[in-house]
């Protein structure tokens, strides 16, 4: 019989073969399985405090937002009809958390409220943005400047090194959107940097 | 010559796009260079060059960015992953109970537990995966006015190369008698689904893991 | 003075439930369940005792002055067999009330598992 004593075959060395997968502890997750949840936790969070800590800039925040992400997605689950993977879905969620701690976090920038920098600046060509720690730290502070939707899409595409299509279904809008503020977010940016020199 | 109506009719016409003194804006100028399309103007053009060389001078401050960040890959998720199990193990999800022996006992145990038990049941059948768990309650679900105690139904991913139906029989006779042994759940009826094949040995080292 | 007499007897009797269920063997301890939650938020909470009331039982009367009905919620442990853990906290909490408040009719005692461990 073909069955009969599976022992005698050769071990297979692929990394993954003895786990289950994301969509089967996701079934189980959502029936109320904690251990299954605790395994996909443990897969995604490295990943996930990633995302959050260079779309809010700081650690702390980042773990406050991933736990509260992962908190949403244990009532959520019984929803989650695995369309997409745990893992997509799991992004989606942290993203739209990180989105609502930018918004509470402040103000509406200057930038914006006046409306573009004068463009005179630009007719010449600006000082040149250099390299090193310094332009990094200057970057960092000019991120802050952003709108929340703004910093999100441009860290997504920019940091994360994601395609439009993927930063509109995580944010929840139209590429075109998405293209829109990474623009904007950009010429913030290079203003910004520029104009520091 | 300027050339207006191109660009304003494009996909997207920005609030903070910037005509530049060539005729184009510097979105599409910038879009050209994202997507490195070859373009005799964008390669002459002193404005346009400009453009270019503000977004290209910001990237090399985002690779500095990126590999400032990169430091901190090597993250322990341990302490995370147990404030939010503790969150987690305290919180109950709504769900049903189901008789421990007979109904009229008015003994009860939550469906997600005993799936839990069912599933590590099945899970000590060698390359077995379970997956959902339902406890059916017939009475409750009206299925079957005579019909007292419930049923199982269970999903598995089996191993390839494995007689199903010698599989199967096997998960079926561990479920029953996790429920009767381990539990005192009364089953009518026990269903194995096998809704994947797995490759790969067959002696993992999860069979018969405790949680 | 009489309402707050019986609110501390009743929950006397409840603390007395719950450390008679806490002894039963194959009991890991007693928690609430969902439900317990969504019931004990809006109720008030018991004066006379040490703190909140134990987590996991509920002791109410339907009835008016019929027999109590007395609700369970426990975590038990995997090595015993889940139905005979329920049965043994049946028993104990119908000897203990019995014990307690001999005039009274026989309860009736539901427990529902909660968790394994």
């Amino acid at each position: 019989m073909v069955g009969a004593r599976t022992q005698s075959e050769p071990p297979d060395t692929r990394a993954d073969t003895t786990a289950p997968d994301d969509a089967l502890l996701a079934v189980r997750a959502a029936e109320g399985d904690e251990d299954a949840f605790a395994v996909l936790v443990q897969r995604h969070a490295a990943a996930l405090i990633r995302l959050a800590t260079s779309l809010l800039g700081t650690g702390a925040e980042a773990e406050d937002a991933v736990q509260d992400a992962f908190l949403s997605a244990w009532r959520r689950l019984p929803e989650f009809q695995g369309r997409s993977s745990f893992g997509t879905w799991m992004y989606r969620i942290v993203t739209n958390r990180c989105l609502s701690v930018l918004r509470a976090r402040k103000p509406v920038a200057p930038l914006e409220a006046a409306g573009d920098v004068p463009a005179a600046e630009h007719a010449t060509s600006p000082a040149r943005i250099t390299e090193g720690r310094d332009a990094v730290r200057e970057l960092r502070e000019a991120l802050d400047l952003l709108s929340a939707e703004q910093r999100a899409c441009w860290v997504l595409r920019e940091l994360d090194g994601r395609s439009y299509e993927f930063v509109a279904d995580a944010v929840g809008i139209s590429q075109e959107a998405v293209r829109a503020r990474v623009f904007r977010a950009r010429r913030r940016l290079t203003q910004a940097l520029g104009a520091w020199r | 010559m300027t050339d207006r109506t191109d660009p304003s009719n494009s996909a997207f016409t920005h609030a903070d796009d910037e005509l530049l003194p060539c005729g184009r804006l510097v979105s599409r100028t910038w879009d050209d260079w994202e997507q490195q399309t070859d373009d005799a103007h964008l390669r002459s053009c002193p404005h346009c060059r400009d453009a270019v060389r503000g977004l290209d001078d910001l990237e090399s401050v985002v690779r500095g960015l990126r590999a400032e960040s990169a430091d901190t890959s090597a993250y322990d998720a341990e302490p995370l992953t147990r404030r939010i199990m503790d969150v987690v193990r305290l919180e109950l999800r709504p769900g049903r109970p189901l008789p421990l022996g007979e109904p009229a006992e008015d003994l009860w145990i939550m469906e997600a537990v005993a799936a839990r038990a069912l599933r590590a049941a099945a899970e000590t059948v060698a390359g077995v995966r379970a997956g959902s768990c339902r406890l059916v309650d017939a009475r409750v679900d009206g299925t079957d006015g005579t019909c007292d105690s419930g049923g199982v139904r269970l999903d598995i991913h089996a191993p390839v190369g494995v007689s199903l139906p010698e599989l199967t029989d096997r998960v079926r006779a561990r479920v029953w008698e996790a429920a009767d042994r381990e539990l005192g759940v009364v089953l009518a009826s026990v269903d194995i689904r096998v809704t994947d094949l797995v490759a790969g040995t067959a002696d993992d080292g999860q069979e018969g893991r405790t949680p | 003075m009489t309402a707050h007499h019986e609110i501390t007897a009743h929950a006397k009797l409840v603390e007395e439930v719950a450390t008679a269920v806490q002894a039963v063997p194959g009991v890991a301890f007693l928690r609430p369940g969902l439900a317990d939650r969504l019931r004990s938020a809006p109720a008030r909470p018991t004066p006379g005792t040490g703190g909140a009331p134990p987590a996991g039982v509920r002791m109410t009367r339907p009835d008016g002055e019929g027999p109590w009905h007395v609700e369970i919620h426990v975590v038990a442990l995997r090595r015993a067999r889940t139905l005979d853990v329920a049965r043994l906290v049946r028993s104990a909490v119908e000897h203990r009330l019995d014990s307690l408040v001999p005039a009274q009719q026989t309860p009736r005692v539901t427990v529902t598992v909660t968790g394994l461990v």
